[in-house]
């Protein structure tokens, strides 16, 4: 009994409390608020466009402390507002906590899953701004980094918005993890029959002389070469000086490799060694914005022999 | 190239490289002793590569066989030795060995393929970034056990080498008439490269003048030369020094720059700082340039495959100032520009 009239108290001590909140604390709340949004956004997008002009290291570099100046001007706010609240409301904080508790349990606990993520993300840094990653379905550079959600730009131009709680449950591969250079896995096809040597000795001097590669003793180029019972598969990792260029970097290299296989008269696989129709030719950037299950369809364009190659691939 | 030789023979004579040589001539000592050894003499555009293995061939004159390349080698037969080849072959101008571009890698296999299996011992001279380039790409630095860098001058080694051009006293140093009394404290403009902006920039920074208060408190004997002639001859060197950085080839050209013969000023000698603009593929022209040391439009056109866009970047590279072309057709980095185009080119990390 005597704990009913206790919470009855409480319920109309809160209510008093409420009713009590002047109109010029809550501007003050929501003026809180609009100053750290604003501040946040001057500070992406001036140091945004500061980087681009920048070398490609330092891009990536002053990129990098975007979200934390951000999080400090949210944590500052989120200080002010919590001061406020507890001005105001003083013992019954308790009840409005236990409210706000269900509130996330129910209502926003999504959003709330979010901000725990865009936190963790600041400080953990499993990607940074500027990085090319994969995440949920989707592969791209990483343009911002909110507290609820990051955005990406895939290859298409696509400008993807993915939550930040996404980290909890998916594995998320950074290409580059804050440095310009990438790697960059390509793949070419040829026939059973080539001479592998003159191939391989092609395809190197294709990516060492491609005016996109970034090549030192520390980031060297490597060349696999696999037989598989109609066909050969070369494979080239190496480093692309800036990750923006990743795509002109392969087809760079298809490009002048067909070329080069040509005049050595090594051709691509053919198909008709096993009477089976072409596959349709794949879309390139479903391949670019699929889900990731390997470095190679982070890969993506081709030139057409390129495509030939790849359609004997998925025989 | 004129700046690089009337350089070379005052730089030969002061040269600062007795390691370097001490190292080259002791890696030609233990060769002759049974051990196998090659040696890679390794600097930028002008930095004094020709200059050493030119000091090394005159060490070695009776048992070398000098080769110059002057333009990229495309014939083995160019770089097939003759049998009366000496057992000690000096090979200026490696980095001309290779072509950039599929299939223009062949010479550079005949070429360590040659050094490792002759009889003989190879000294080479590279450009900077062509070796760290195919050092990258091809490992050529497991070829070269001795890698020679050769160091930038001091600003008293950059002083001896120009002034060894002329006689005693030849050169009249003045402040320049800015002011008759010698300043304690002076604004010397200081180059920076940063290479996050891409940019040379300049700085004033206040310095003390310390040959003025050397003789006024310490009273030092003058040395038949007048007092404000010696201030102003400290800070055209201190100038020169920190406009090129240590590279002779650079120093002489912003000395020549300066110079109104016989007279000279501090104020004359020139700050360069260009705002380079370029597309990607005309500053990886530019870069080909720079890490051949001199290229003609045919082998440029050769890497890009395709003339029409050579002949544009070539104009845009004149037009801004940042290259220049030789007697012999071929295009160069203007020395006074060196800096900037470096700078601009890590930004790219083109050059590394």
């Amino acid at each position: 009994m005597v704990d009913g009239i206790n919470g009855e108290t409480g319920r109309e001590q809160l209510l008093e409390a409420l009713r009590s909140i002047e109109m010029q604390t809550l501007i003050d709340l929501i003026l809180i608020v609009i100053t750290a949004y604003i501040l946040g956004r001057i500070v992406t997008v001036v140091l945004s466009k500061l980087s681009e002009n920048m070398s490609r290291e330092g891009r990536i570099k002053v990129k990098m402390i975007i979200p934390a100046i951000r999080f400090v001007f949210y944590a500052i706010a989120f200080y002010n507002i919590l001061m406020e609240i507890f001005s105001i409301f003083g013992p019954e904080l308790f009840l409005l906590t236990g409210l706000l508790g269900a509130a996330i349990g129910f209502g926003v606990k999504d959003l709330f899953a979010d901000f725990i993520g865009g936190i963790v993300i600041t400080f953990e840094k499993p990607y940074q701004i500027g990085d090319k990653i994969n995440i949920g379905n989707y592969y791209g550079e990483v343009r911002d980094i909110g507290l609820r959600a990051t955005k990406l730009i895939t290859p298409d131009d696509n400008t993807v918005t993915a939550p930040n709680s996404l980290i909890f449950n998916e594995a998320i591969a950074s290409g580059n993890y804050g440095v310009s250079e990438m790697m960059v896995v390509i793949d070419l096809y040829i026939a059973g029959e080539s001479d592998v040597k003159t191939a391989m000795r092609i395809l190197r001097e294709t990516v060492v002389s491609s005016k996109y590669i970034y090549v030192s003793e520390k980031r060297p180029v490597i060349l696999l070469h696999k037989a598989f019972p109609f066909y050969t598969r070369l494979r080239a990792k190496a480093y692309v000086n800036d990750l923006r260029d990743e795509f002109e970097f392969e087809s760079d290299v298809h490009t002048k490799a067909w070329i080069e296989f040509q005049k050595k008269n090594i051709r691509a696989p053919q198909l008709h060694i096993l009477n089976i129709p072409p596959v349709g030719d794949e879309y390139e950037s479903d391949r670019a914005t699929r889900r990731n299950v390997g470095s190679d369809q982070r890969t993506g364009t081709g030139s057409e022999s390129d495509s030939d190659s790849r359609k004997s691939f998925e025989l | 190239m004129g700046i690089q030789q009337s350089g070379d023979r005052a730089f030969s004579e002061i040269l600062g490289l007795r390691d370097e040589i001490g190292d080259i001539q002791s890696a030609i000592a233990d060769f002759e002793v049974g051990k196998k050894v090659n040696v890679a003499i390794i600097a930028g555009l002008l930095g004094g590569k020709t200059t050493l293995i030119n000091e090394i061939e005159k060490l070695n004159l009776n048992r070398a066989t000098r080769i110059t390349f002057s333009g990229i080698i495309r014939d083995k037969e160019e770089i097939s030795l003759p049998e009366d080849t000496m057992r000690v072959v000096l090979l200026d101008n490696c980095h001309f060995l290779y072509t950039r571009k599929p299939g223009g890698f062949d010479i550079l296999y005949e070429f360590l393929d040659m050094i490792s299996s002759q009889d003989r011992v190879f000294v080479t001279t590279w450009n900077l970034y062509s070796w760290k380039y195919l050092n990258g790409a091809f490992e050529i630095g497991k070829y070269f056990p001795v890698q020679i860098l050769i160091p930038s001058l001091e600003k008293e080694g950059i002083r001896s080498l120009i002034l060894k051009r002329y006689e005693e006293g030849e050169i009249i140093f003045n402040n320049g008439g800015e002011s008759e009394k010698e300043p304690v404290i002076y604004i010397i403009p200081y180059p920076l490269e940063l290479a996050s902006l891409g940019r040379k920039i300049i700085i004033p920074v206040p310095k003390i003048n310390i040959p003025y208060l050397k003789r006024r408190f310490l009273k030092e004997e003058e040395k038949g030369k007048k007092k404000e002639e010696e201030t102003a001859e400290y800070r055209v060197f201190e100038k020169i020094h920190l406009e090129s950085k240590g590279n002779p080839g650079v120093a002489v050209k912003v000395w020549e720059l300066g110079l109104h013969y016989p007279h000279i000023s501090p104020e004359k000698i020139g700050q360069f700082s260009y705002d380079i603009k370029l597309e990607y593929d005309e500053a990886f022209i530019l870069h080909l340039i720079l890490s051949y040391q001199g290229l003609k439009k045919d082998e440029i056109a050769d890497m890009i495959g395709s003339t029409l866009r050579v002949n544009e970047t070539i104009f845009r590279l004149l037009n801004q100032e940042l290259i220049f072309k030789l007697e012999d057709d071929s295009f160069r980095v203007r020395p006074e520009a060196l800096r900037s185009v470096i700078a601009y080119l890590e930004k790219l990390r083109l050059v590394w």
